[in-house]
């Protein structure tokens, strides 16, 4: 039997499952799958920091998204604009109500949980406390992470735009812009946060043993 | 060491013993070794759900227009046609790949999974490895066309010309929701399982900075 530490100096690459015994990295170095180029790990002293830097300002621009309108159509001179609460009224006076609850869910609820537990999360490992909710926290967003679906919303009103770009004159809103950068701080978030390395860093600060 | 007694945490990607001692990672307390039978006959539940949802998900019209008093309905595959014909090529093949090609692809992927996991195959666990993990990522973006009707009908809502989504829109919505969910159960043991000799590769991980 390999005690739990030397456990934790091996890591299976999350694509094709390959075993590997970690090297130690030196600081802004990346370790990737010899099989599929997929990060394996890294080294980063900032990444607390950074995160949650990033975190916030992705806040900042949901909340802009949510509340202004994402684009505004003039066909002769009638006009319409798409928002989150014209959004789901259209749905319900159609009576969609299951695409509607899945738009609620996708759109809504998970971005809002991811960003809000992110933020706790971050804060709370960054100073030490609350070892129970933010091991409760790091569960939460492993299983919300496959329904985080910002860049498929935004391909979609790409499509959409050009599907309506010969009949209207298209003005982009406000929530537009909003919805792009919270894609590509996105990306960087998902880029520059580890979850390997926020275990790691939750059984260092809070020891194995916290429940 | 032991190598093909190591599994990976699903949650917390932690390195874990695959043995009968405890049915917990050791990290994070997820259940990773519920029972193999459970997973498989939860993936094939689910993925039976989906390819029944994806029938009237064709069959039945996704978009309806509303035009003047005068309603026109538009399938999954009438629409793509449409928009080939009127040439909006891009759009056209974006729509196939998304509600055609990415979820027949799935069905098929999570099919041949659970077939190999049954029967001794030829195929190496690595590719099957890369199947599934090819399989988890492109579901969502079968969401593209409920999305673009949803969008479609907010924008063109007026009281002479309406667009409304269709009974496909809930059935294709709800089977996306399905296959994510068959992906998500199936057990990454079914693959490791029964060529426990040749898991896993061994190696140093690889630099780069
Ligand atoms: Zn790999
Ligand atoms: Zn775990």
């Amino acid at each position: 039997m390999i005690k739990e530490h030397e456990l934790d100096k091996l890591i299976i690459c999350k694509k094709c499952h390959t075993l590997y015994e970690k090297v130690p990295l030196t600081k802004n170095e990346k370790a990737f799958c010899n099989e599929c180029n997929v990060l394996l790990y890294q080294q980063d002293a900032d990444m607390l920091n950074k995160s949650l830097a990033l975190v916030i300002t992705a806040g900042i621009s949901l909340f802009i998204a949510f509340n202004f309108s994402i684009i505004n159509i003039n066909i002769q001179g009638l006009e319409q604009s798409l928002t989150l609460t014209s959004l789901f009224m259209v749905l319900a006076e159609h009576e969609q109500y299951v695409v509607g609850l899945l738009f609620l869910f996708i759109i809504v609820i998970f971005p809002i949980s991811i960003l809000l537990s992110t933020f706790v999360l971050l804060f709370f490992m960054k100073i030490g406390k609350a070892p129970y909710l933010t091991k409760r926290l790091l569960i939460l967003l492993a299983h919300l992470k496959p329904w985080n679906m910002v860049d498929i919303f935004f391909i979609s009103l790409l499509v959409s735009m050009v599907k309506l770009f010969d009949i209207a004159n298209i003005e982009l809103g406000i929530a537009f812009v909003a919805f792009l950068f919270m894609l590509i701080l996105d990306i960087i978030i998902t880029k520059n946060l580890s979850f390997h390395e926020l275990w790691l860093l939750h059984a260092q600060t809070y020891g194995y043993k916290d429940e | 060491m032991n190598n093909e007694h190591l599994i990976r945490c699903h949650i917390c990607e932690t390195v874990n013993y695959d043995n009968a001692l405890t049915s917990e990672c050791r990290r994070c307390h997820t259940k990773i070794r519920a029972s193999l039978r459970c997973s498989y006959n939860k993936t094939l539940a689910f993925l039976i759900t989906a390819i029944i949802l994806y029938i009237p998900a064709n069959l039945y019209p996704i978009l309806i227009t509303k035009q003047f008093g005068m309603n026109s309905e538009s399938t999954i595959l009438g629409g793509i046609i449409h928009l080939w014909e009127l040439g909006s090529y891009p759009i056209a093949l974006i729509i196939l790949v998304a509600s055609v090609v990415v979820p027949l692809l799935k069905f098929l992927l999570i099919t041949y999974l659970l077939i190999t996991s049954k029967h001794q195959t030829h195929s190496s666990s690595l590719d099957k490895h890369k199947l599934l993990y090819i399989t988890e990522s492109i579901g969502p973006w079968s969401m593209v066309d409920v999305f673009v009707v949803v969008i479609l009908s907010v924008l063109i809502h007026f009281s002479g010309i309406q667009i409304y989504p269709g009974t496909a829109a809930t059935a294709f919505a709800l089977m996306v929701f399905f296959t994510m969910l068959s992906a998500l159960s199936f057990d990454t043991r079914l693959i490791v399982n029964h060529n426990k000799k040749s898991n896993y590769k061994k190696g140093k991980a690889l630099h780069a900075s």
